[in-house]
């Protein structure tokens, strides 16, 4: 499945010693677990990444907490909290040691609640999939309210009231979305993930390495691609599990095991027919050495760390 | 019927007996206890007895053992039937005991045992005072049913007379109670003007089931001392002086149960997902670890197969399929699946795995425990294999009704179970004998 990877993002994203592993499902989403090189130096964004404050609607501020390591923003994180309007941002940048940055183009993400965000009860989300697009087309355009069509247009598909409201999906569905991040399991060493949902490419996550990808799982898994995967669920089988054509134990291994066989060369075909094509690449933000860019193609967008010639951290979805 | 089925519907189905004015016994299940009674009475009795059988099944046990013939019986077996049916009498709410011993009226039901067991529930009761005073006509029925009419106001009248000990009332009373000083005056209120505003005692006089802890906030460390303990471990707390408190409350859960002469193989979840997070890190997982370390102690065999990491490191995927295949090439009498049910490694291989089991000429029973955080976790999405038998935990109070159900499942776990019953039978039994003492130096 490696050259499949390479070829969905070809040019400026080098996934080179990165290795998919075997795949897992719950429901409609299926998440293949991606291993590779870590990249040290990074702060985590749970641990590291604070919301400092909100300073007006749509005005978010962001400080790197840890002590060393530069923090990379994951794209189109959100902050959630009571009595308060919550944010997401629009786009990712890099934040040194100890610096703070303001996000002016942030945008709220629940119309019609008033407060701001404060540096307490801090949990965050990452926008949900069939929103990424439009937030990302966002980034730089000031305007606080600029989403909340995009989020009615979403609540009225998931048959929820038409209201810029994001907390009826993400706080009110929270009990059956949060169950993602146990349905799907982190495996050890992970720094990435493909994401389907319902058989279709939805994601490619990288992060730069196993401690900033779990502290970004439950956010992923749960919101950014687990809102698509709720609303996709499939019914339990009706007539209950059919049985294997299985004489013996041995026998049932075989099927057990030919069966396997067969469910991953489906999920292989599922990346293969992903479209795949030339992608256009812009510089948005540099580090020292790493270069944030944003990428956009027909079949995908999003944004990416480089290093050199090596990808850090990656978040693109499928348009 | 098997041992599983019948005891699932003792702990779920808990419709009431009903007694209609004129009309006939309402019973809905009176066929499956009969059956049950027929095939097997003094494991039919004992099940009765079980952990978590509701009071209405209970009652239940008790209406059949009490209406059904003894004839053909041992003297051992007709011993336990006895007991079990007097301790029902004392653990049942006085008046689903009263709607019972009312039900054998209906049903004309006299034996020998019958009439000892309504006697010592009408004239020895711990309650027996107030429970006359406020259900007078109900249990002076239930009396003169027991002694027959004549009988009954024979004695009465011998009593109202002065008589305490004539050979009359020693061969139609007496004989039937273990603490005949008290009848008399008993025999007396029976027979004389309620006093108006009486009202009947509800509780039962005898605890059949402890007391269970229910924390208003469940915790990862409020369930149970052996969990608790491991949790710290888990943490990181100090070895040695847990492992002396593990060892501790191991031996004494161990104690209450018979040891297991079989081999159960246990696949047991140690995924990531096992592990938790947050403030619910470890509660999962060190349940399920407990359950294994009990199972540990009382069967003579345990094969264990972690799935994903191991209960120390749990960690990846949940692969329950490859799992139970394993588990079988043990040879085990059964085999027990734990997992918090997030089966996410090919996901339905362990319903059709199952589904296959009997067409490739496995009988090995393979059941399902649900490690959950509380009782009231939401499950819908963590069945991955409906076939199987399932059943839930999530606090050590819950091995008590857990193992019972599992060993049910397997042909060796048949002597456990039983030896397990009798065990309980005889503690309560011994509780019984302290209250109808105390009832008996109580002054009249």
């Amino acid at each position: 499945m490696e050259t499949a990877l390479d070829t969905l993002v070809p040019g400026p994203l080098s996934l080179a010693g990165h290795r998919l592993g075997t795949p897992q499902q719950a429901g409609a989403l299926t998440m293949v677990p991606i291993s590779g090189p870590a990249h040290p130096g990074f702060a985590p964004p749970r641990t590291g990444l604070k919301l400092s404050r909100v300073v007006g609607y749509g005005q978010v501020e962001l400080s790197n907490a840890a002590g060393s390591g530069v923090a990379i923003v994951p794209l189109h994180i959100g902050y959630i909290q009571d009595a308060a309007q919550n944010h997401a941002l629009c786009r990712s940048a890099f934040l040194a040691p100890g610096q703070r940055l303001l996000f002016e183009d942030a945008c709220c993400v629940q119309a019609g609640q008033g407060g701001y965000l404060t540096e307490r009860d801090q949990w965050f989300f990452v926008l949900p999939a069939e929103l990424r697009d439009a937030a990302l087309r966002l980034r730089g355009v000031h305007g606080y309210s600029k989403l909340w069509a995009d989020i009615a247009d979403l609540n009225v598909r998931y048959g929820l009231a038409r209201r810029g409201h994001l907390e009826q999906i993400l706080s009110r569905k929270r009990p059956v979305l949060t169950q993602f991040q146990s349905r799907l399991e982190l495996q050890p060493g992970q720094v990435g993930a493909l994401f389907f949902v319902a058989g279709r490419f939805a994601g490619l996550e990288i992060a730069p390495d196993p401690v900033y990808f779990a502290e970004m799982w439950t956010a992923l898994v749960c919101f950014a691609y687990g809102v698509a995967a709720w609303h996709a669920e499939p019914d339990p089988p009706a007539d209950g599990a059919a049985p294997y054509d299985a004489r013996s134990l041995p026998e049932l291994r075989g099927a057990l095991e030919r069966d396997r066989s067969a469910r991953l060369a489906e999920v292989a075909g599922w990346l293969a027919e992903a479209p795949a094509g030339p992608v256009d690449l812009q510089e948005e933000d540099r580090y020292v050495d790493l270069r944030l860019s944003t990428v956009t193609a027909p079949h995908l967008a999003g944004q990416i760390v480089t290093d050199g010639d090596r990808t850090v951290y990656a978040s693109l979805f499928a348009r | 019927m098997d041992t599983p089925t019948l005891l699932a519907h003792l702990e779920t189905h808990d419709t009431a007996l009903t007694l209609p004015r004129g009309g006939t016994l309402c019973w809905d299940d009176a066929d499956l206890h009969r059956a049950a009674h027929a095939a097997d009475p003094e494991g039919y009795a004992l099940l009765g007895l079980a952990p978590g059988v509701r009071p209405w099944q209970r009652a239940r046990v008790l209406m059949q053992v009490l209406a059904a013939s003894q004839a053909g019986l041992d003297d051992a077996t007709r011993a336990v039937l006895a007991r079990v049916a007097h301790v029902l009498t004392l653990a049942l709410p006085p008046a689903h005991v009263i709607t019972v011993l009312l039900g054998l009226r209906r049903l004309r039901a006299n034996h020998k045992h019958t009439t000892r067991t309504v006697l010592r529930f009408v004239l020895e009761h711990p309650d027996a005072d107030a429970l006359i005073a406020a259900r007078r006509p109900a249990l002076l029925d239930c009396f003169e049913h027991a002694l027959g009419k004549a009988s009954a106001r024979g004695c009465a009248r011998r009593i109202a007379d002065g008589d305490t000990a004539s050979d009359y009332l020693r061969r139609r009373l007496l004989r039937f109670l273990t603490a005949p000083a008290a009848a008399p005056a008993r025999v007396r209120a029976l027979y004389a003007p309620a006093p108006p505003g009486a009202t009947a005692p509800r509780e039962p006089a005898l605890a059949v089931d402890a007391l269970r802890e229910r924390p208003a906030t469940v915790t990862a460390t409020n369930r149970g001392d052996i969990a608790a303990t491991l949790v710290h471990l888990y943490r990181g707390g100090p070895a040695e002086e847990l492992y002396v408190a593990l060892g501790r409350y191991l031996d004494a859960a161990a104690l209450a149960y018979p040891r297991f002469e079989g081999t159960v193989a246990l696949v047991l979840d140690a995924s990531a997902s096992m592990r938790g997070y947050g403030e619910r890190e470890w509660a999962v997982l060190s349940q399920a670890a407990a359950l294994r370390m009990l199972l540990g102690e009382i069967c003579d065999r345990l094969e264990v197969v972690e799935v994903g990491g191991d209960e120390r490191a749990p960690r990846g995927a949940t692969d329950l399929a490859t799992g139970v295949l394993d588990a079988l090439a043990a040879g085990p009498d059964l085999v027990a699946v734990v997992s918090d049910g997030y089966e996410n490694l090919f996901p339905g291989d362990l319903a059709r795995v199952v589904a296959t089991l009997p067409r490739a000429g496995v009988t090995t029973p393979v059941v399902f425990c649900h490690a959950m955080f509380t009782g009231s976790d939401d499950l819908r999405l963590r069945r991955p294999a409906p076939a199987l038998p399932q059943r839930g935990f999530w606090h050590q109070d819950d091995f008590a009704e857990l193992l019972p159900w599992m060993f049910g499942h397997c042909a060796a776990g048949a002597p456990w179970l039983r030896s397990a019953l009798h065990t309980r039978l005889d503690a309560l039994d011994r509780r019984a004998a302290e209250l109808t003492a105390e009832f008996a130096a109580a002054p009249r």
